[in-house]
C-alpha cells in the first residue's frame, strides 16, 4: 500500500511533491498511484529495442514530466537523462539509461509491495 | 484589498488546462481550482474544440507542447490565425528552454516550467497574464475608435504629446481632414455605406502612418486629426486617402477638405495647432474633390480679427454700431420694373475698423450662436420701421429678413415674430422670411415643421441661396415655400446660352412647376437684367437697381411706388 512514509523511505522528495498537490496527502498518493500504473514504463523498453527513437523520446518525455511533478527523484534522474539523449539523438546507450530508470521504478514497486 | 484580489472576487475566470498526462492536468487543476473554474483537454484538437465553443468564457489556456493528435505549436498557430481566439492569453508548459522562442513567436504570453514551480508561482503568473490581457483589451476598447480603429480624440492628444517628447527636433504637421457635408452621404446612401466611407478614409490615413511617424484619430463623426512628420507637399496623403475612397465611392461624390498647420518653430501648443489646422480646413467650403489649405499669417490675422469682432459684438449692439439697410427688390414681369419688397441687411460701423463687411462677421456669428441676437435685432428694427412706414404712407411694402439656422431651433420663434408684428401694427405677410436652402437639407423635418407653423400664421417664406445646397427635386415638392431666391453665384457668370444661364432657366422651370416666383439677387449689369427678364424671372435684387441703402433713402423708393399706385387708382 502506498504511503507517505514508504515514498520518503524510497527517496522521493515528498515535500516537493506535496507542495504541488497543495499539501493534500491523499491527492498526492492518488496521483502517484496513477503515475506508477503508466504502462509506458514497460513499453518504452520494447520501443527502444526496435530503435523507434522519436516514439521513444515522446514516451520518455511524458514519463519524465509525470515523474518530475510527483517528485519521484530516483526515477527522475535517469529518465531525464534518457529524454535528453533521445531528444538530441546522442547515440549513447539508451538501453542502459532505460534500464536504470526501470530498475528504480521496480525498486519503488517493491517498496510499495512490502507491507 | 488589493486590485488583483478585488478583481478575482468579482467573478470566477475559467482556465483551460491542456496536457495529455492526466496526472499533470489534475495537479494543475488542484493548484488553480480554488481561484478558477478549470476545464481540461487531453490534446490540441480537444483544446481547440473547447476554445471555439467557449471562447467568451475562457480567460487563459495552459498549454503543453508535446501531445498526440495535435501538438501545442499547432494550437498556437490556429489561435493566432483567428482574430477573436488570438486574444486569449496562452501560458506554455515546457521543460525545454529552446521551445520558448518558437512559442513566443507564435504568440505565447508566458511559460511555466516542468516539473511545476511552487503553486504560488503558478497562481501568480496565471493571474498576471489574465490581468494583463484584460487590461490590454479594456485599453484598446477605450483608446481606439470602434468604427475605424484609429485613436479616440482623448488618447490621440495623449499620444501626440508623447510623440512630441520623443521627436523634439522634428518638424511636424497638424492636419485636419474632413468630409464636407458628410451627413448627405448617410442620407443618400444609408448609414452602412457612410461607415464604409469613413473606414476607407481611416485606411488611407493609416497607410501614411505606416510609412512615416505619426498618430491619427477620428476626432468626430466625419473629421480626422493627423499628426505626422512635416512633408513639403501633401500629395502622398491625398493620394493614399483618395485611393482607398475610390474603392468604395465614385469620385464626383468625394468632398474632402484638409487644413494643415505646419509647425516649423513649435511656437504653439498642440491643441492650438489643431485649432489652426481646423480653421484652415473650414476656410474651404463646398468644394468637390480634394482640396486643402495651409494655415498662414493671413489666417492668423483673420483669427485675431475674428476674435476682436466677437469681443466687440455686445458693445456694438448697445451703442448702435449696427444699422439695418434695405436693398429694394423689383418685380420685372410687367412693362416697367416695380418695387415689390426689400431685403433688410445688416451693416456694422466699427469705431476702429470702419465698415465691417457682413461676410466677415455673419459666418463667425453663425458658428458661435451670436447670430441669434443679431437676427433678433434686425427683425425688431425692421418691424419697427415697417410700422413707421405704415403710419406715414398708409400701406406697407413688405421687407424680408434673414432667418438663420439656429433660429429654427428656437422654440419661441413663432411667438417672437408674432409679437413683433402685433407691437408694430403690421401684418404677418409684411415681414417676409428668408431661410437658406442648406438649412432645409440639414434638418428637413425640423424646418418643415417650423416653416409650416410660420406660414399658418400668414408669414411668407423665401428659400434663400437656392442652388448652393443639395435639395433633391423630390424634397422640393414637399417643402412649404413661397419663393425661390437664386444663389448669387449663378447670376454672376450668366451669359447667353452658357451653363449658368441654362441652370437659371432650369430653376425657373422648377419654380413654375412649384408655382412660386423666382427672385434673382446680385444683379449688377444691364445684360444680366435683360437675360433674366427674357428668361421669365419674376423679381430682381441687386446693384443694377440699388445697393443696400438706409431707411431714409429707401423711403424715397416707397414714396415713388406709392405715387404710382395712387395714379393707377
Amino acid at each position: 500500500m502506498l504511503t507517505i512514509e514508504k515514498l520518503k523511505a524510497y527517496g522521493a522528495d515528498v515535500e516537493d511533491g506535496l507542495v504541488r498537490c497543495m499539501g493534500m496527502e491523499d491527492f498526492y498518493l492518488q496521483m502517484t498511484e496513477m503515475g506508477l500504473k503508466d504502462e509506458r514504463f514497460e513499453t518504452l523498453g520494447k520501443v527502444l529495442e526496435e530503435n523507434r527513437i522519436d516514439e521513444a523520446f515522446e514516451m520518455a518525455h511524458a514519463l519524465k514530466g509525470v515523474v518530475g511533478n510527483l517528485a519521484l527523484t530516483p526515477i527522475y534522474g535517469p529518465i531525464s537523462e534518457l529524454t535528453e539523449a533521445l531528444r538530441h539523438k546522442t547515440g549513447v546507450d539508451y538501453q542502459a539509461l532505460y534500464r536504470q530508470a526501470k530498475a528504480e521504478k521496480d525498486r519503488l514497486d517493491d517498496v510499495l509491495a512490502n507491507e | 484589498m488589493n486590485d488583483s484580489i478585488r478583481r478575482q472576487k468579482l467573478f470566477h475566470r475559467t482556465v483551460l488546462v491542456v496536457d495529455d498526462e492526466a496526472v499533470n492536468r489534475q495537479m494543475l487543476g488542484a493548484i488553480l481550482g480554488t481561484a478558477y473554474e478549470v476545464l481540461y483537454a487531453a490534446n490540441g484538437r480537444e483544446a481547440l474544440e473547447q476554445v471555439r465553443i467557449q471562447k467568451d468564457l475562457i480567460s487563459l489556456i495552459l498549454l503543453d507542447l508535446l501531445m498526440p493528435e495535435m501538438d501545442g505549436y499547432q494550437v498556437l498557430e490556429e489561435l493566432r490565425a483567428d482574430p477573436i481566439l488570438r486574444r486569449i492569453p496562452v501560458i506554455v508548459l515546457t521543460a525545454d528552454r529552446s521551445a520558448e522562442v518558437k512559442s513566443l513567436q507564435l504568440g505565447a504570453a508566458d511559460f511555466l516550467s516542468k516539473p511545476y514551480d511552487m503553486p504560488e508561482v503558478i497562481q501568480a503568473r496565471v493571474r498576471h497574464s489574465i490581468e494583463l490581457s484584460e487590461d490590454t483589451r479594456i485599453i484598446q476598447a477605450t483608446e481606439n475608435d470602434s468604427l475605424t480603429g484609429l485613436y479616440t480624440r482623448e488618447f490621440f492628444f495623449e499620444y501626440a504629446h508623447k510623440f512630441d517628447r520623443f521627436h523634439q527636433e522634428k518638424a511636424i504637421d497638424a492636419i485636419v481632414l474632413n468630409f464636407n457635408r458628410f451627413h448627405m452621404v448617410n442620407e443618400l446612401h444609408g448609414r452602412e455605406f457612410g461607415d464604409r466611407v469613413l473606414c476607407a478614409i481611416a485606411d488611407g490615413i493609416r497607410g501614411i502612418l505606416e510609412e512615416t511617424d505619426g498618430v491619427a484619430c477620428r476626432y468626430d463623426a466625419d473629421t480626422f486629426f493627423i499628426y505626422v512628420s512635416h512633408r513639403s507637399d501633401y500629395d502622398h496623403l491625398i493620394n493614399s486617402v483618395l485611393r482607398r475612397l475610390g474603392e468604395v465611392m465614385n469620385t464626383p461624390e468625394m468632398r474632402i477638405r484638409m487644413g494643415v498647420y505646419q509647425d516649423v518653430y513649435r511656437a504653439a501648443r498642440l491643441e492650438e495647432r489643431f485649432d489652426r489646422a481646423l480653421q484652415a480646413c473650414n476656410s474651404i467650403r463646398n468644394q468637390f474633390g480634394f482640396s486643402y489649405a495651409i494655415y498662414d499669417m493671413n489666417m492668423h490675422e483673420r483669427e485675431v480679427y475674428s476674435a476682436r469682432l466677437m469681443e466687440d459684438f455686445p458693445t456694438a449692439l448697445e451703442t448702435a454700431q449696427f444699422q439695418v439697410r434695405y436693398q429694394p427688390k423689383f418685380n420685372i414681369r410687367g412693362e416697367t420694373p416695380r418695387l415689390c419688397s426689400a431685403e433688410a441687411l445688416i451693416s456694422w460701423q466699427h469705431p476702429e475698423y470702419g465698415r465691417v463687411r457682413p461676410d466677415a462677421f455673419i459666418p463667425l456669428f453663425e458658428e458661435n450662436g451670436l447670430i441669434r441676437r443679431l437676427d433678433h435685432f434686425v427683425w425688431r428694427e425692421t418691424a419697427r420701421q415697417l410700422g413707421e412706414w405704415k403710419k406715414q404712407y398708409g400701406a406697407v411694402i413688405p421687407v424680408s429678413v434673414n432667418v438663420s439656422r439656429v433660429d429654427i431651433y428656437d422654440p419661441d420663434i413663432v411667438s417672437f415674430l408674432l409679437s413683433l408684428v402685433e407691437e408694430n401694427h403690421i401684418e404677418t405677410e409684411d415681414l417676409l422670411l428668408e431661410i437658406t436652402e442648406s438649412a432645409y437639407t440639414d434638418n428637413s423635418r425640423q424646418i418643415v415643421q417650423v416653416v409650416s407653423q410660420l406660414r399658418d400664421k400668414g408669414f411668407k417664406v423665401e428659400m434663400d441661396d437656392f442652388g448652393s445646397g443639395y435639395s433633391s427635386l423630390n424634397m422640393l415638392t414637399t417643402l412649404p415655400i413661397d419663393a425661390l431666391k437664386l444663389d448669387m453665384a449663378f447670376i454672376r457668370d450668366i451669359a447667353r446660352d452658357n451653363k449658368e444661364m441654362r441652370m437659371v432657366e432650369l430653376v425657373l422651370e422648377i419654380a413654375a412647376f412649384l408655382e412660386v416666383p423666382v427672385i434673382a439677387e446680385g444683379v449688377e449689369t444691364k445684360e444680366q437684367y435683360e437675360l433674366l427678364h427674357q428668361a421669365g424671372c419674376d423679381i430682381i435684387q441687386g446693384y443694377y437697381f440699388s445697393r443696400p441703402i438706409d431707411a431714409e433713402e429707401y423711403a424715397r423708393f416707397i414714396m415713388k411706388e406709392m405715387a404710382l399706385r395712387t395714379k393707377e387708382g
